[in-house]
């Protein structure tokens, strides 16, 4: 086992752009032992030659839109629910690139 | 009395402010309600609607993470607190279509991720048989809702038991049909492969008739079903001679209160005497056991990625910060409670390029296997049934349903095998153990919802439990 | 020690849809903003993709372009990360099974030709427009959802020449296949480049450093050029060079630093679960293999081999897909081919210029051309002539009336021509004499006086002719 520890958490949250308080990530990494030891358990089955299932059903599709303008937002919907906004632009504090 | 009979028997505004009424009466006891939503314009929109339309004049409740244009939707977040939807669900057209009234948007676990309701932005939903017990969730306030009488219908979403759950806690139908039935387009996402849109009624005629409204293929949704939509609701006998019916042996094995298990007995007793041959079905445990840290991976992985729109830059609640970064991770801390960001940071860890094999991966390589294994059990039997709970709704402060467990539970969690496999489920009552409702689950055969609602109107007769409301307030 | 210079290029392209890939939404051309999204493209909660088929037909015939392997079943997958441009905080690409593998396009430099291994080609979304201010950043949405395609070139490369080759050969291509504009300038044709040294002879990769933000052929020459000359001077004086995201620099005419590559991003790629996967007919793909445009190498061999162009001229025509096509026009209303390719290549682009080329049938239409064409063909009108009336011609009026109007008629008939040419020699015995010893100046001098007696208008060829039938006759004893 590497070091999951409450640093490591709060790393990873920081990549998802939130935050964890000190309580909150020791809470995870308690909780993280006990996932652990259910992954172990996803371990012990044998999964040779089985792929992965990422949908329900599998069939394939045969449907693609046609190419029609169908649905457009007028610009105040755009910008109804817009924090912060100019000149219809979204605005926020300067990218850096 | 179900919604055709109903609507014989009042007008639209009558319908509508009694279930307005008993929503206010209820909302101080339940907190059921997110948002009320004006009904002004939709009851004179019915002058364009056929008075023969199935939900012609019915009041309705959405789930909260169900858009409707011009409305509040939150999805149970405070990163929502404020987002007033642009456009229209496909169900939200298809049922106001159908001249269904929507009066609520209802509370819900915070972005479907939880089986409590503990986790809303608005606080706990109660349980309108015990107001010290929870109303389970993720789709709480909609049960509550149906429970109490305000509505004779409500949308909800299951991901992981969400509707089936809730229903076995209420004393109410909770349907999920089958993967893609139902068009998802404008459902706020939990994870996309195990979200189904379900529903709540108070009996089985009423849930066969919502599906015919519901259900058909949605060029805008890309996983919605090109199969047939039947009619449901036509030649509902409940006659169970000749059905051929499985129990799923390791889930009763599983429970502990007495009380469940002689009820289902006596039920499996009384479906041999109408008619029905029911076996005994003995799914692999191994597979069972998995069930929970595979669900677990793929949801919160899914759910992870699907919220990463949830910035507080196009729309939502923004929190001030000196570089976009800051925006986003104030935003977003403040936005998200702690259960949830919780989970996004297990589902991200699971799809790390290192753990993806091991983990998100392997969790799909297991929910194959678990599948070919419900298909296995499912083969040979119209259906499979088990107790939907082996215990009436939990107390509010047993905050174990949301945190992984040691000691594995399966007769609390059997019901994600539904998901995994696209399969057609529902919830009934089954009977009430200590004053409390507990449910039975029936499992189907993928789009064969018709003999699903025939085994239900069967069975509901057996049980005698139908059109059941525990009024609150007053 | 000597270095060899290895080159791979990525190119972004925007697709000539009216929808976006994945939504309903109009695709934007200088539009006002945030006019052309919906739910979709703004990543509003809820929302669901729905794909493009226009796209991933076009997709397809780059494809086809490319020499690409094609996947019958179309898949996408999420790229996740966060970013202000990125209204979903993911991309739907193709990261794991593009649409097209292992293509390949020949280039022709100096050093002369190579074929361009062509990893992959595969469809995925654009992002939002950015614009920084001072203190903050404006963001319209217009572009997001447009559909891409990037192309990805193995490191086969060795000069800027051949960089620059295929990046021009890529935009013919598509140009010509229609499924892009391919402007540079406008941001409809993205290029990165690739570029590492490594000793000559020797087979191992140096350190590749990564060029963006190159919006015209030119900077990527000079982009190029300019590396080699960073990375030699590294290497030569024993450093190393580092892994690096270099942008070039217009006024310093060189490249800079964007920023140090840091370890490799993670983007946690998995299938998109909300589009199944999509199964292409075989037949509907060749469907739109035969519907594809003649494309230029195609054009080249007709050019060269069934008409009987010269290598040169079949590159000028193809090079520009309205000439090549006008130029095919005018063949339907004329078998005079070299003229026909003559006019098209060396006249017509001195009246009109390049972007013009493609109104031009509005004005000269090809029948009206390949009529002028017929009369120099038949001798009818000297080509001296045919410049007299061609700013006419392109101006839109017909050619008999510029005839008429211009009193241009040419001399032909042979009857006519013979008795000037006989009366002419009467005059001029002396030249008969000259002719006959040798005196080329006779010849010419001969043709002078007739063409004054007929004002110019004689026709040359068949003066010549009766001429020189003529001198012949009369030789002196």
């Amino acid at each position: 086992m590497e070091n999951y520890n409450s640093a490591y958490f709060k790393q990873l949250a920081k990549q998802l752009r939130f935050d964890l308080s000190d309580q909150e990530a020791q809470d995870i990494v308690a909780e993280f032992d006990t996932l652990l030891n259910q992954l172990s358990l996803l371990e012990t089955i044998d999964t040779e030659g089985v792929t992965e299932m990422v949908l329900p059903f599998e069939d394939e599709t045969t449907f693609m839109r046609e190419d029609t303008v169908k649905n457009v937002f007028t610009v105040e919907e755009a910008m109804a629910n817009a924090p912060k906004s100019k000149n219809d632009y979204f605005v926020t504090v300067k990218v850096v690139i | 009395m179900n919604i055709k009979e109903t609507i014989k028997l009042s007008t639209p505004i009558e319908r509508v402010e009694k279930a307005l009424k008993l929503a206010h009466q209820g909302q101080p006891f339940l907190n059921a309600v997110v948002t009320f939503v004006d009904t002004e314009k939709q009851l004179d929109n019915l002058q364009n609607i056929n008075p023969d339309a199935p939900f012609y004049g019915i009041p309705i409740v959405l789930k909260d993470n169900v858009n409707m244009k011009s409305v509040k939707t939150t999805g149970g977040s405070h990163i929502l607190a404020n987002y007033i939807s642009q456009y229209n669900a496909t169900i939200t057209d298809r049922l106001q279509a159908a001249g269904a009234i929507v009066i609520a948007k209802s509370s819900m676990d915070e972005l479907g991720m939880g089986g409590t309701n503990l986790t809303a932005a608005t606080g706990p939903v109660y349980n309108p048989y015990d107001l010290s017990r929870m109303s389970g969730g993720s789709s709480g306030g909609s049960a509550v809702l149906v429970a109490s009488g305000v509505v004779p219908f409500a949308i909800g979403t299951d991901t992981g038991d969400s509707v089936r759950k809730p229903a076995s806690f209420n004393g109410i139908i909770g349907v999920k049909p089958s993967y893609g039935r139902i068009s998802r387009y404008g459902i706020i996402p939990y994870a996309s492969s195990l979200d189904h849109v379900g529903y709540f009624t108070r009996n089985v005629s009423d849930a066969a008739l919502a599906l015919e409204v519901l259900a058909g293929r949605d060029d805008q949704d890309m996983t919605s079903s090109f199969i047939e939509v039947e009619k449901y609701s036509v030649d509902l006998t409940g006659d169970l001679s000749g059905r051929k019916i499985g129990y799923i042996a390791n889930v009763v094995r599983a429970i502990e209160n007495q009380d469940v298990l002689a009820m289902f007995n006596r039920l499996i007793e009384n479906m041999r005497i109408a008619g029905a041959e029911v076996v005994s079905i003995e799914m692999n445990e191994d597979l069972l056991n998995a069930i929970l840290p595979t669900y677990y991976i793929i949801a919160n992985s899914e759910a992870t990625a699907n919220h990463s729109n949830l910035d507080g830059l196009r729309f939502g609640v923004q929190q001030a910060g000196n570089d976009i970064e800051e925006i986003m991770s104030a935003s977003r801390t403040a936005g998200f409670g702690k259960l949830i960001r919780k989970r996004f940071v297990i589902g991200s860890f699971s799809l790390f390029v290192e753990n993806q094999e091991k983990l998100f991966r392997k969790a799909q390589k297991v929910r194959r296997l678990i599948v070919e294994d419900l298909h296995r059990a499912l083969n040979g039997v119209d259906g499979l049934i088990a107790p939907a709970s082996g215990y009436g709704a939990p107390k509010l402060q047993d905050t174990s349903l949301d945190q992984l467990s040691s000691r594995y539970l399966v007769a609390e969690n059997f019901m994600v095998i539904s998901n995994f496999s696209g399969t057609p489920s529902l919830t009934q009552p089954l009977g009430y153990v200590d004053g409390l409702p507990v449910g039975i689950n029936l499992i189907c055969h993928p789009f064969e919802e018709k003999k699903m609602f025939e085994i239900a109107a069967g069975l509901e007769k057996l049980t005698g439990l139908a059109d059941c409301i525990r009024e609150v307030g007053e | 020690m000597n270095y060899e210079t290895v080159i791979g290029i990525e190119i972004h392209c925007e697709l000539k849809t009216k929808t976006k890939m994945f939504s309903s939404a109009p695709v934007s051309f200088a539009k006002h903003q945030n006019s052309c999204v919906n739910e979709i493209d703004l990543g509003h909660p809820g929302t669901l993709p729905s794909v493009n088929k226009e796209a991933v037909i076009q997709a397809l015939k780059a494809c086809m372009a490319l020499n690409c392997t094609i996947d019958p079943v179309i898949r996408f997958d999420r790229k996740n990360y966060y970013y202000p441009d990125l209204p979903k905080g993911y991309q739907i690409t193709q990261q794991f099974h593009p649409v097209g593998l292992r293509g390949s396009v020949t280039i022709e430099t100096a050093a002369g030709k190579r074929d361009v291994r062509i990893n992959r080609l595969h469809m995925e979304e654009d992002t939002a427009k950015q614009f920084h201010y001072a203190t903050e950043t404006w963001i319209d949405y217009n572009r997001a959802g447009t559909p891409l395609v990037e192309i990805v070139s193995e490191p086969d490369m060795r000069s800027a020449d051949e960089a620059v080759a295929f990046v021009e050969k890529l935009r013919t291509l598509l140009y010509y296949l229609g499924v892009s504009d391919v402007k540079m300038e406008e941001g409809s044709m993205r290029c990165d480049i690739n570029i590492s040294l490594r000793p000559e002879g020797t087979t191992e990769y140096g350190v590749k450093t990564e060029i963006k933000n190159l919006n015209s052929i030119n900077n990527i020459r000079l982009a190029v050029e300019s590396e080699i000359i960073r990375q030699t001077a590294i290497l030569s004086a024993g450093d190393k060079v580092e892994q690096a995201t270099r942008r070039y620099d217009d006024t310093l005419k060189s490249t800079v630093m964007m920023r140090k590559k840091e370890g490799n991003v993670d983007y946690k790629y998995f299938p998109e679960p909300n589009i199944p996967p999509i199964r292409l007919a075989a037949e509907w793909i060749e469907e739109i293999r035969s519907s594809l445009p003649e494309l230029p190498e195609q054009r080249s061999i007709r050019y060269t081999e069934v008409l009987g162009l010269s290598d040169y001229d079949a590159k000028i025509l193809t090079q520009n897909k309205e000439l090549s096509d006008y130029f095919d026009e005018v063949l339907n209303y004329t078998t005079f081919t070299k003229l026909a390719a003559n006019w098209c290549i060396s006249e017509l682009p001195a009246y009109v210029s390049q972007e013009n080329l493609s109104e031009l049938h509005t004005t000269l239409t090809p029948k009206s051309l390949a009529s002028m064409i017929d009369k120099i063909g038949q001798n009818i009108v000297s080509s001296k002539q045919a410049k007299e009336i061609f700013p006419h011609l392109i101006k839109g009026e017909s050619l008999q009336s510029i005839i008429d109007r211009l009193h241009i008629s040419q001399v032909s008939d042979t009857a006519e021509l013979s008795d000037i040419i006989n009366k002419t020699l009467d005059e001029q015995p002396q030249s008969i004499v000259d002719y006959h010893n040798g005196k080329d100046r006779a010849l010419g001098f001969l043709v002078g006086q007739i063409m004054k007696k007929t004002k110019g208008q004689a026709n040359p060829v068949v003066t010549n002719e009766l001429l020189l039938a003529e001198l012949t006759r009369r030789k002196p004893e």
